[in-house]
């Protein structure tokens, strides 16, 4: 510890603190642009400028590291004369248009010239004017009130991985930009807006909306993906307007991903339904609630009655609220029903399993790993958050190896990298669970033949005090998902290590804990399309696009006698299969809680009122409960519902209970496949219904329109080019698509995105497909 | 009583006390005045019904900065802001609800580039509530109207501010 | 170009058979690498050459003046890598010492360098040529090549089991540059930035490793150092500054040029060697140390001695020995307006003082210089300068205002003319006689 006084005040910091960390511990506030906790020290600002005894000239609080007895004067003559001059050098140059810029009363520069500046200037000259820079879709420049503090050039470069912006030329004319022609495209692009102290980054989509004063800041959860972002949602008048991160450094600490902050453009989208729906006579009618909830009611009790409850079968969206899936399961199984399921793009149910599949640790102990194994994630576009923290951790020296179907860059260094096509990927784990027996002189009736790749990666994994593997969101989709669980378990035991999924989608963990999940012989996501119902309940799915098999789920939905949606969208499928659709509330318009992927249970708030004749899913479905004279449906709030989902009395508790990872009863398969196999990944801004309607996240670069990626040797194969038409088909209907180069996949592979119409009718996510030239 | 007020109301002083100043002003400068064919002087500072603002080249002022409607005391102005074609920043919506407004010429004070002002009419009327809900189209119809005495009293005051 | 008309010449010793005398053969004729080869065979310890170089109190030739000997006992002791890297990056007006050490000379720094790697124990040295003279850095190529080939580059250098490897490497012509540690910046392929410091290039310098950094002319110095003694080259100059120093002597002089002469030799005599004043004008003034040294009138730098401690005293530094001359036909205003624009030019656009402030800066006295002054304009051409003064990350925000301040101190009354009157104090005429380009095409000389 080291002592210190600060503007007469004495205090202890902890050794290697710099002034302006022990200052913000005293609570003393030193004025700062370029200085970030979370990024690198540059103190090119000059704005923390502060006195300290003995020092000649005044020093940088954010880069002088504290010594013992220092005394530092924050206030003193000295310091507040360099503090203004630094403020006037800062606006000389900086165009007094505050009035039209978006920062304007959230502004660093603006708050801190009430301080610091003068009421006129002495700078008669000319002012500098800077190009704008075409930073994409998301970001919007004016430059020209850019203060040089390169806090954006640091976060490309430190958080985001990939240095997409930077400084160049000198002196003045110095500018921050992209390289040329190119825009900031990475997943966590929108953090920068947040960073910039001035106005020259700021939202595009909420250019010009609003003024800050004029927001109400509510806590949400991100619907997104497992991490469970925090977010403060900025409402005006009944509409979001803008998502900004609120600080939680056990989850997004305060980063944000452009998904989470950009997604809440979908609940301003026209697919949004005002009012209940019913289809008569084959055309749709708009109906008030009590004569759609009878309807849906009749129906159901019609059905059950007629061809018995396991008639029934519900698809719930694993972004649904716990609160939705709690209800939609005890529903179901108050009809008689154990069919339901949220693990909608899984396809192996087989195993038995202890408890709910978790992340098994917290995410927080991401960044303290020393040694990683990441199994089939496409870690950066599925958890760009969860990435970032191993980013960081590897920065730290932790080693972190990739096992995957798709050799993605995850702009981290790795130590160690498998790709293999997605039916010898069992084979491959086995190898390195093999080599790790081998290595810690174990015994290991896996009979494979342990590669040179597999051997180094093992030996990465056991030199570490820390290990830990992740099973991502493909390990959880694969055709042979319970065989790659079973072998990182057997692999996490010979490490001594831990290991856990990274969850698919912000309530995956809460389906598990809402009994959102067949709990005893009833049909999974799977069977239930495969062994078609006469009557499916869909709660937030688009199953076309979020099951593994759009095809089969299309067909299984248009056979049905039945079909009843809850749904904040309607969609052109919806409106085709379906007989009554709900208007349910998107998360922003509904209570509920969020279990994430390490099992922390988060409950919100509605952030502002259902549009239109909008009601929350979870009084929908109790009124249905009610209606089908159901026991146990009288909870008077989301809560109650909550308690009684977490099984415990009144209050919620930080974690989910019975979180476990173990599996039994698993026949591992390590053989090949063969023909050609496809990699589906489902791009970040194709991942759910409310993020397929976000229009600005649709224009960024990782929404473009699928195409057929094959490595050269694939294409050669059929004699195709890159940018050449192709017939794919996987099962279902053959789709024309165009043929794309990807040198980062396996032989005999084709990556083909899920989550989008132009892929949907295609066939299972994974399996065998036919390619020929269109 | 005194001997005083005796006097005084025997030869009826109190009476002519008054008279005397009904006297006086009936040969002194008459001041009334014949509205509405003559009305009295106006500052150039007086604060009458509002108005937007348009340049010379027929571009409305206003840039949506919302400083006047964060300042209203009274809660009498509503602004949507939204991007124009062009680029810049525009109101979608301006509303000043005159029911509400208290005439505190606050929005003037706080508009940049001079745009919402209070002009010296002051003759207005609404025969409903809603009439004296003033919209964008209107308040930018009455800166037409009135933008020549707009810009002369600008003138007057301006070495004053 | 004179070269070797100096008192006692020891780092010029070799210039005077020109272009035909920096080859190896002549060097060592000259005694070169005679000190590598003693400490070499001899096994003299680190410490002990690293004593001699304090005993000279040989001080750093760059600008700064540090004393070299310190500047290596700072570099951690035992393994680990470490670096030397040579500061050839001369961009500073006036100045134009190195590149003629590295054109007669370049075996003098590659000893040197060679000899620093042995006393701090670094295997690796780099010399970042300046970036506009790429016929010196083809020549220091060269010179390399003629040391690997002859067994003083590379691995177990001379049989001692030291190895050393010395690279070239050449800039593209930015005065940051010369900043030690954006010249680390630039080394490592990065944009041209100093760094915050500390931490300083000895504990975390190239490459994060640590690092000793030294100009030209200090690395060409060492090879003499040690072969007549540390005690021995002190007492060739004046006490705490020792040795001899090469001054760049350009303006008004009738001899411009790189002269030799040991520390502490009076300003007059230098002013001599240089073939004294051009046109027989009147000296106005000097700057001593480079351009962002502070100028001084004729009548204190006449009374001044060449060497660090006098010229401080009179208010201005010897920085690197670039002594412009200004006669009586020089525009105070105008000298400024140049000076001020390469500031300008110059900075790197990294911390605000110095990115607003040299701009701000040089706007003012631009304006000054065309007759658009404004009475304030002194005033706030100092209150701005005191607002960049040590503000700055690196030096270059200091150097960019010193000119000012030296200007302001003593030639003020220049200024208030040129702001009242709109016109220069100097006679046009005047002015256009003391014009090197006018002069010269009206000799019709090449320019």
């Amino acid at each position: 510890m080291l002592e210190l006084e600060i503007d007469g005040k004495a205090l202890q910091v902890k050794e290697g603190s710099t002034v302006i960390d022990a200052a913000h511990q005293a609570g003393i506030y030193i004025p700062h642009f370029c200085y970030h906790k979370k990024l690198s020290i540059a103190a090119n600002c000059r704005m923390c400028l502060v006195q300290v005894e003995k020092a000649p000239k005044p020093l940088p609080a954010c880069a002088t590291p504290v010594t013992n007895g220092m005394k530092v004067f924050t206030h003193s003559d000295l310091a507040i004369k360099a503090q203004k001059g630094v403020m006037e050098f800062l606006l000389i140059n900086h165009p007094l248009d505050c009035p039209i810029c978006d920062q304007g009363g959230e502004c660093q520069l603006q708050d801190l010239a009430v301080g610091y500046g003068s009421s006129s200037s002495r700078y008669q000259e000319e002012k500098r004017v800077v190009v704008n820079k075409n930073l994409g879709p998301l970001i919007s420049t004016d430059m020209t009130r850019c203060i040089n503090c390169t806090r954006c050039v640091r976060f490309t470069q430190e958080i985001a991985g990939e240095m997409e912006l930077g400084q160049a030329f000198r002196g003045d004319r110095a500018e921050i930009m992209p390289f040329i022609e190119k825009t900031v495209d990475s997943e966590l692009s929108g953090n920068i807006i947040d960073l910039c102290p001035v106005g020259a980054l700021t939202a595009k989509p909420f250019r010009f909306a609003a003024r800050t004063w004029e927001l109400a800041r509510r806590k949400s959860i991100s619907p997104h993906d497992g991490l469970g972002g925090n977010l403060v949602v900025q409402v005006k008048h009944d509409k979001v307007l803008r998502v900004l991160p609120l600080e939680n450094e056990h989850l997004n600490e305060c980063w944000l991903s452009d998904k989470d902050r950009f997604s809440y453009e979908g609940l301003n989208s026209p697919d949004r339904l005002t009012k209940p729906l019913i289809k008569q006579g084959g055309a749709w009618k708009e109906v008030e609630w009590n004569q759609a909830l009878d309807y849906v009611a009749h129906a159901m009790r019609d059905i059950v009655k007629e061809h018995g409850p396991d008639a029934v079968g519900a698809i719930v969206s694993p972004h649904g609220t716990l609160e939705e899936m709690y209800l939609a399961g005890k529903l179901m199984r108050g009809l008689g029903s154990d069919n339901i399921d949220c693990r909608l793009r899984q396809s192996d149910f087989s195993g038995r399993r202890a408890g709910t599949p978790w992340l098994g640790m917290k995410i927080a102990e991401i960044n303290k790993l020393d040694r990683v194994l990441v199994v089939c994630s496409f870690l950066r576009k599925d958890h760009p958050l969860i990435a970032q923290r191993l980013r960081q951790a590897v920065k730290r020296g932790a080693q972190v190896s990739v096992i995957h179907a798709a050799d993605e860059d995850l702009l981290m260094k790795l130590a160690g990298k498998i790709i293999a096509a997605p039916s010898q990927l069992p084979d491959r784990l086995a190898q390195i669970t093999k080599a790790v027996a081998e290595l810690k002189g174990a015994t290991c009736d896996l009979s494979v033949a342990v590669g040179a790749e597999a051997r180094k990666i093992a030996e990465s994994l056991v030199s570490g005090q820390n290990a830990a593997i992740l099973l991502g969101n493909l390990a959880q989709q694969h055709a042979r998902a319970s065989t790659l669980n079973a072998l990182t378990q057997q692999l996490a035991g010979y490490l001594g290590g831990r290991f856990g999924f990274l969850g698919e989608a912000a309530n995956s963990v809460g389906g598990y804990v809402a009994k959102a999940v067949p709990a005893g012989d009833g049909l999974d996501a799977s069977r239930m399309l495969t062994e078609p119902r006469k009557a499916y309940l869909v709660i937030g799915a688009e199953p076309e696009l979020d099951c593994a098999d759009g095809v089969r789920a299309t067909n299984a939905l248009t056979r049905a006698d039945s079909v009843i949606v809850l749904s904040p969208f309607k969609s052109a499928a919806a409106l085709a299969y379906a007989d009554a659709i709900l208007p349910v509330a998107p998360f922003a318009e509904t209570s509920g809680s969020f279990v994430n992927t390490e099992g922390r249970v988060q409950s919100f708030q509605a952030v502002n009122r259902p549009l239109g004749e909008t009601r929350p899913g979870w009084k929908v479905l109790r009124v249905l409960g009610n209606l089908l004279k159901l026991d146990g449906f009288d909870f008077a709030s989301s809560e109650a519902v909550r308690d009684e989902a977490l099984g415990g009395g009144a209050g919620k508790p930080e974690f989910a209970g019975d979180l476990d990872n173990i599996i039994a009863d698993v026949a591992i398969d390590l053989s090949p496949g063969g023909g050609i196999e496809r990699v589906a990944d489902v791009p970040i801004y194709f991942a759910d219904a409310l993020v397929r309607r976000a229009p600005s996240l649709q224009k960024t670069k990782d929404a473009v329109t699928p195409a057929a990626r094959m490595n050269a040797a694939t294409l050669a194969k059929f004699g195709v080019k890159a940018g050449e038409q192709l017939k794919v088909s996987g099962g279902g209907t053959p789709a024309t698509l165009v043929a794309a180069l990807d040198v980062g996949l396996p032989d005999d592979c084709l990556r083909l995105a899920a989550g989008h119409a132009t892929t949907a009718a295609v066939g299972a996510m994974s399996g065998a497909m036919t390619v020929e030239k269109a | 009583m005194g001997a005083r007020d005796l006097i005084q109301t025997f030869f009826l002083g109190e009476l002519r006390q008054g008279l005397s100043v009904t006297l006086r002003y009936l040969f002194s400068p008459k001041i009334t005045i014949q509205y509405p064919e003559e009305k009295t002087p106006i500052s150039p500072r007086f604060r009458g019904l509002h108005a937007l603002r348009r340049y010379p080249n027929g571009e409305e002022r206003c840039i949506a900065c919302k400083l006047c409607e964060a300042v209203c005391p009274a809660m009498a102005i509503t602004i949507e802001s939204a991007e124009r074609e062009d680029g810049s920043r525009r109101t979608t919506r301006y509303d000043i609800d005159l029911t509400k407004c208290i005439f505190c010429g606050f929005c003037e004070e706080a508009c940049p580039v001079d745009a919402i002002v209070e002009s010296h009419v002051i003759e207005y009327h609404g025969e409903t509530r809603g009439d004296l809900h003033y919209t964008k189209q209107m308040l930018l119809a009455n800166g037409e109207r009135y933008e020549a005495d707009i810009a002369e009293a600008r003138a007057l005051d301006a070495r004053y501010r | 170009m004179a070269l070797i008309e100096a008192i006692n010449p020891l780092l010029s010793a070799g210039w005077g058979k020109g272009d035909a005398g920096w080859g190896i053969g002549e060097y060592e004729q000259r005694g070169g690498y005679q000190a590598l080869k003693r400490i070499l065979t001899e096994k003299i310890a680190p410490e002990q050459v690293i004593a001699e170089i304090k005993a000279s109190v040989l001080r750093g030739r760059g600008g700064a003046g540090f004393p070299t000997g310190l500047k290596w006992s700072f570099m951690p002791k035992g393994s680990g890598e470490k670096y030397v890297v040579c500061n050839t990056d001369e961009g500073e007006p006036g100045t134009f010492k190195d590149r003629d050490i590295l054109r007669y000379d370049p075996h003098a720094v590659i000893e040197g360098m060679i000899i620093a790697g042995y006393s701090v124990g670094a295997a690796r040295g780099y010399n970042y040529i300046h970036g506009e003279i790429f016929e010196i850095y083809d020549r220091f190529e060269q010179a390399l090549a003629e040391a690997r080939a002859t067994g003083y580059l590379g691995g177990n250098i001379l049989g001692s089991g030291f190895d050393f490897e010395l690279f070239a490497h050449h800039g593209w012509g930015a005065y940051i540059c010369g900043e030690e540690s954006a010249l680390l910046e630039s080394i490592e392929g990065k944009k041209g930035q100093p760094r915050f410091k500390p931490p300083f290039p000895a504990s975390f310098g190239l490459y994060g490793k640590p690092t000793t950094i030294n100009n030209t002319e200090t690395f060409a110095s060492i090879p003499f150092v040690l072969r007549i003694g540390g005690e021995a080259y002190l007492n060739l100059g004046k006490p705490n500054n020792g040795g001899t120093k090469l001054f760049s002597v350009s303006g008004h002089v009738n001899k411009p040029g790189n002269y030799e002469v040991p520390m502490g030799t009076p300003f007059a005599t230098l002013l001599e060697m240089a073939g004294g004043m051009r046109g027989g004008r009147k000296l106005k003034a000097v700057i001593p140390g480079g351009s962002s040294s502070p100028v001084l009138p004729a009548n204190i730098i006449m009374d001044c001695t060449l060497d660090y401690d006098s010229i401080a005293k009179a208010g201005s530094m010897l920085g690197s020995g670039a002594v412009i001359v200004m006669d009586e036909s020089v525009c105070m205003v105008k000298a400024l307006d140049r000076l001020s624009y390469f500031y300008y030019e110059e900075s790197c656009g990294q911390c605000t003082p110095c990115r607003e402030g040299t701009g701000w800066l040089y706007k003012i006295v631009h304006r000054i210089e065309h007759g658009q002054g404004r009475a304030e304009d002194l005033d706030l051409l100092l209150d701005v300068g005191a607002n960049i003064c040590g503000r700055t990350i690196c030096a270059l925000g200091d150097a960019a205002v010193m000119p000012i301040q030296g200007m302001l101190r003593h030639f003020r009354a220049e200024f208030e003319y040129h702001v009242e009157h709109r016109k220069c104090l100097v006679p046009a005429e005047l002015q256009k006689a003391g014009s090197t380009f006018h002069t010269r095409m009206m000799a019709g000389a090449p320019c």
